[in-house]
């Protein structure tokens, strides 16, 4: 890489690693501003019984009044919308994160061969991801409606009228929520996965080649194994994102009917902002933030094994 | 066994010829070295024959039988790549058992096969090894096993000492003959090392700018080379070529004040029966082109000694001719030779070791002495 070193002068009487804290110090205070600040508020909002209807406006910093230490806790894991809103966004998250996966993936190995207007191609199934989710989940909940054009197609194809309450039905809604989310998200797992493909050592698949694999094993055996980190990588982003899905469900469902399409985020803008119980979303949003880290840290594990592999 | 024959192959890219109507006849067993400079379309002639790449006309055929639409797969090539193409993500076992599952062979006799090929090349104590942390060498030798492994008829090399260092080259250099030998498979080798070539192959393939220059053991490429370019491109350091004229039994030449350099009875037929036209270029390799004056030959062309590089076992002398200072002429003297440097010396050369090219066609028009 790099072979000069450019070395900079230190000031006398003063270490290297010192010296490197300096250097360092402005963005990390701005960044101990913007992350911890906000994290330790969270902490101790909820752990108080604070709210702005009992406590007085926007007078937060005055919540030791009010202390409950983890009477929260205690009641909002008892509460049964939000232990449902978290089995529906792992629901969720369950099925279109490997729903995407596969289309990006099989779009992207579509894309490896040239073909005519595949640049255009290229940009048109890239929209989605580029349309504001607001956007396209109000797209959504038009295309959902009883009288509307999804259930104009299904009434060609099944010789009848059809006239589903997409959005109004338990199940249906979930289910048109997760259509939407496919929809709008596969292109980034195509993007992700397509570039891994382009970047895999072409002599490697060759020699698979001359060796006589055939293309399902070329695949299994060569390309697969190749795009291992890539796929780990498209598969944590994705989930990470999902199990955030508000956009499309405010403005399909507004969590509706009833709590049936509430996810984790609609809950907590429905308690946080309707309710005003922010000392209770706050002990919602710590428990949450355990979950994902301890998830996260599962799915990183190969990732980091590889590295520490590599530098070995 | 195997020999391979290509038939006027041609592959374009976009507008770019690759490779212009190339024939070639490989014999069974034959270690054949396509030698050229990058870009002069031996990758792409190597490609052909594995059948990573179709060629637009033109056939290549194995014993015989056109292979121009059998998959690569079922050529039965082995193809050993520059950057080795191993597996990094498998061992050093599975990689070399690959092919071998790939052709759904029985567990124990893959072991077997596996053991053997590893102690042919001595790797056994790295199969259980992941290929990711192997050395270039051993890296290059897992490779080599892979394609072994399978028993391939032709054995394709794309170039594999380039990525090694020098001494390490020579090593592997050896021990690729010694294997090529010992296993008789048919071998393509490209390369642009001349030395390489030279050491290697029975027969060498000249290319330069997509077309065949000359296909000649390594014998004949340096003694006999087919024209300028392969005369150029083979030797370390390069030939000396001298422009000028022939006329009435004299050459004269341009980069010289006292130009004149008469051809010896005996020759003068042959000269004035080969000749093509006037312009001629002679050529003559350094290790034939003495300098000083108290030797036999002493010829009346005149030379400043610019630089000396003192190799140890030789000394190369760069000079300029008197007549032409933006030329350079090269001499490989013996070590114990002591040039001054800015110095004037007159050039010797023994008639014999000249090679005379016709200028206008390149082509070589008789060489001296044979």
């Amino acid at each position: 890489m790099f072979k000069k070193q450019i070395t900079l002068k230190e000031p006398k009487g003063m270490d290297a690693a010192r010296f490197g804290f300096f250097m360092i110090l402005p963005a990390l205070v701005f960044l101990l501003f913007i992350i911890i600040f906000p994290l330790l508020a969270s902490i101790y909002l909820s752990l108080s019984e604070w709210s702005p209807l009992t406590g007085g406006g926007t007078r937060w910093y005055e919540a030791y009044k009010f202390w409950g230490w983890l009477s929260n806790y205690w009641n909002i894991l008892r509460d049964a919308d939000f232990l449902m809103s978290i089995v529906r966004t792992f629901i969720i998250v369950a099925v279109v994160v490997p729903v995407e996966f596969f289309i990006g993936l099989g779009l992207a190995f579509l894309f490896r061969d040239n073909f005519v207007g595949k640049k255009i191609f290229h940009s048109i199934i890239l929209m989605p991801m580029m349309i504001v989710p607001a956007v396209a989940g109000f797209v959504f909940y038009m295309l959902f409606q009883a009288q509307g054009p999804v259930n104009a197609v299904l009434s060609v194809f099944a010789f009848k009228e059809v006239s589903i309450l997409w959005l109004q039905g338990t199940w249906s809604a979930m289910i048109a929520i997760m259509i939407a989310d496919i929809w709008q998200w596969s292109p980034f797992m195509f993007l992700i996965l397509l570039s891994g493909l382009m970047a895999l050592p072409e002599d490697q698949i060759n020699a698979a080649l001359i060796l006589g694999a055939s293309k399902w094993q070329r695949f299994r055996m060569v390309l697969f194994p190749l795009m291992k980190p890539v796929i780990v990588i498209a598969l944590i982003f994705r989930g990470m994102e999902a199990v955030k899905i508000f956009d499309a469900i405010w403005l399909m469902t507004t969590g509706g009917p009833g709590t049936a399409t509430e996810s984790i985020s609609v809950y907590m803008y429905k308690h946080g902002f309707k309710h005003l119980r922010w000392s209770w979303v706050a002990a919602g949003g710590i428990i949450i933030l355990i979950i994902i880290t301890l998830i996260s840290m599962q799915a990183l594990k190969p990732i980091k094994e590889r590295e520490e592999e590599q530098a070995a | 066994m195997a020999n391979i024959v290509l038939d006027k192959l041609v592959k374009r890219f976009g507008k770019q010829v690759a490779v212009n109507e190339l024939s070639l006849e490989i014999k069974d067993r034959e270690f054949v070295a396509i030698l050229g400079p990058s870009g002069c379309g031996k990758t792409t002639t190597m490609n052909m024959i594995s059948g990573l790449l179709k060629p637009d006309a033109g056939t290549v055929r194995f014993d015989g039988s056109v292979m121009n639409n059998i998959p690569p797969g079922k050529r039965g090539v082995g193809f050993m790549f520059q950057n080795y193409a191993v597996f990094t993500y498998l061992s050093v076992y599975d990689n070399i058992a690959f092919g071998l599952r790939i052709r759904k062979m029985e567990t124990e006799q893959i072991d077997k096969e596996v053991q053997e090929v590893a102690r042919l090349l001595q790797i056994r104590h790295l199969l259980s090894m992941p290929a990711s942390n192997l050395s270039i060498n051993d890296m290059q030798k897992v490779a080599l096993a892979r394609s072994m492994v399978v028993k391939p008829q032709i054995f394709l090399l794309d170039e594999p000492l380039s990525n090694l260092d020098a001494a390490l080259r020579n090593v592997m250099r050896a021990e690729l003959k010694k294997i090529q030998q010992e296993l008789g498979q048919t071998t393509v080798y490209v390369t642009h090392d001349q030395v390489e070539a030279m050491s290697l192959a029975d027969r060498i393939a000249v290319m330069n700018f997509a077309v065949l220059q000359q296909y000649d053991a390594p014998h004949n490429i340096y003694n006999r080379p087919k024209n300028l370019f392969v005369a150029n491109f083979i030797g370390s350091p390069t030939i000396n070529f001298f422009e000028g004229r022939y006329r009435g039994g004299e050459f004269n030449l341009k980069d010289f004040s006292a130009g004149k350099m008469s051809v010896s009875k005996e020759n003068k037929k042959q000269v004035d029966d080969s000749i093509r036209g006037e312009d001629i270029v002679l050529g003559i390799r350094p290790e034939h082109l003495k300098v000083g004056s108290s030797r036999d030959g002493v010829s009346g062309l005149k030379a400043k000694i610019v630089s000396v590089e003192p190799l140890g076992s030789k000394t190369i002398v760069y000079m300029h001719p008197d007549g032409n200072p933006s030329a350079i002429l090269k001499s490989s003297m013996d070590s114990d030779f002591k040039p001054k440097i800015g110095e004037m010396t007159s050039l010797i050369i023994n008639e014999k070791n000249l090679y005379l090219f016709d200028k206008k066609s390149a082509d070589l028009v008789m060489r001296f002495g044979s």
